[in-house]
């Protein structure tokens, strides 16, 4: 049986193992234990500690908090991910199994959180690189060693790109002449423009 | 072998220690504050805490490699000549970490980069420099890999045909492994 929330395929073993889990806590103190992962989830640490103690009702082994906190993980960024509204993931999660409380307060903690979710998953997307910041300045060229009267206008550029997540933004310097400078801003002008009837 | 003839001169009770130390030097590489606590407690040099160790750990690490029976192991350690409450407490040694040794000893051999993990994004290309008015999907996959604990990565770009290509050779190759062929080789090794 296919599931919208694991993007229209079936539903993966480990995870209908681990919603049996789900179960056997509290479904109020699960509406806890979901804050908490939704909190990790949009980038914020997670409390281990408190989690412990949440689940120290259902006596579950170490082994087994661990599993809950995945699978809360999967069930939440894969809904995100496929865009299910809180009602159809609630239906979805009832027929593997999860009793109707827990996979109400479940739903209804993800639905506050759902487009805040797909925020953060949308900055997290793959990217090459970044334009992280641009300087310039305009000089006037006086004379050269090769023409005593020069008197033409210099663009220096510096562009800063962040190629990959980590690391110090890698510096590109580049001289740009007042002719070439005019072709770039127009064909940027034009790229903007077409940028700008996407929107 | 001249490192184990120490082995008896210390208290048999103390094999147990210098035992801990010497898998504990397996699992984590040296550890020069322990040798010395033990060589204090011990009453002992140093210099000899650190050879018994060492002796000790190369005798289990030799053992369990070749995985050899319980009659080998007691037949080889009888050359030593040591006493008889000793090689049991050896055996003994053996017999508890060996699977733990053998487990540490696989992780040595040498790998390939192995999977990490894929990062993928469709895009659709409308125009360029050259050209309006297009509509050129493609795929750009950002491959990260394994290699030693370092963590490399690969980008690389397709279009959706090639991508296709691609998965159904991936599903092909994973096909082979329900042939016949596979099949009877695969029973075999077990």
């Amino acid at each position: 049986q296919r599931f919208r929330f694991c993007g229209d395929l079936d539903c993966p073993d480990w995870v209908l193992a681990e919603i049996s889990v789900l179960a056997r806590i509290s479904s109020v103190k699960l509406k806890l234990i979901c804050a908490q992962v939704l909190r990790e989830l949009l980038g914020e640490a997670i409390d281990y500690e408190k989690i412990l103690k949440l689940t120290s009702d259902a006596k579950l082994e170490s082994g087994d908090v661990k599993a809950a906190i995945a699978v809360l993980d999967f069930i939440l960024s894969s809904a995100a991910k496929h865009n299910v509204d809180g009602e159809s993931l609630s239906s979805e999660l009832q027929q593997l199994g999860l009793p109707r409380e827990h996979a109400t307060g479940l739903c209804r903690s993800y639905e506050e959180k759902q487009s805040s979710l797909q925020d953060s998953l949308r900055a997290g997307s793959l990217r090459l690189s970044r334009l992280d910041a641009v300087s310039w300045r305009v000089d006037y060229t006086l004379s050269s060693s090769e023409l005593q009267e020069v008197g033409e206008p210099l663009v220096h550029l510096l562009l800063r790109v962040q190629r990959g997540e980590r690391g110090e933004p890698e510096a590109v310097p580049m001289a740009v002449s007042a002719e070439k400078f005019r072709v770039l801003l127009a064909e940027l002008k034009q790229a903007q423009a077409l940028m700008k009837t996407l929107l | 072998r001249a490192d184990l003839t120490a082995v008896p001169l210390l208290l048999v009770s103390a094999v147990g220690e210098l035992g801990h130390l010497a898998v504990e030097l397996l699992r984590r590489g040296a550890a020069p504050k322990a040798c010395e606590a033990a060589a204090r407690k011990l009453s002992v040099g140093v210099e000899t805490v650190q050879h018994g160790v060492e002796g000790l750990m190369y005798l289990l690490t030799e053992s369990s490699k070749l995985m050899i029976s319980e009659m080998d192991f007691q037949d080889s350690i009888h050359v030593l000549g040591f006493s008889d409450e000793l090689n049991k407490l050896l055996l003994q040694l053996y017999l508890d970490n060996r699977k733990e040794i053998r487990s540490i000893l696989g992780e040595l051999a040498p790998k390939l980069p192995s999977y990490h993990t894929l990062e993928w994004r469709l895009d659709v290309q409308l125009a360029s420099r050259s050209l309006r008015q297009q509509i050129k999907p493609a795929v750009t996959l950002k491959l990260h890999l394994n290699e030693n604990e370092d963590l490399t990565t690969q980008v690389l770009q397709t279009d959706p045909s090639t991508l296709l290509h691609l998965i159904q050779q991936l599903e092909q190759a994973l096909g082979e492994m329900k042939t016949n062929h596979c099949r009877r080789i695969a029973r075999n090794m077990k």
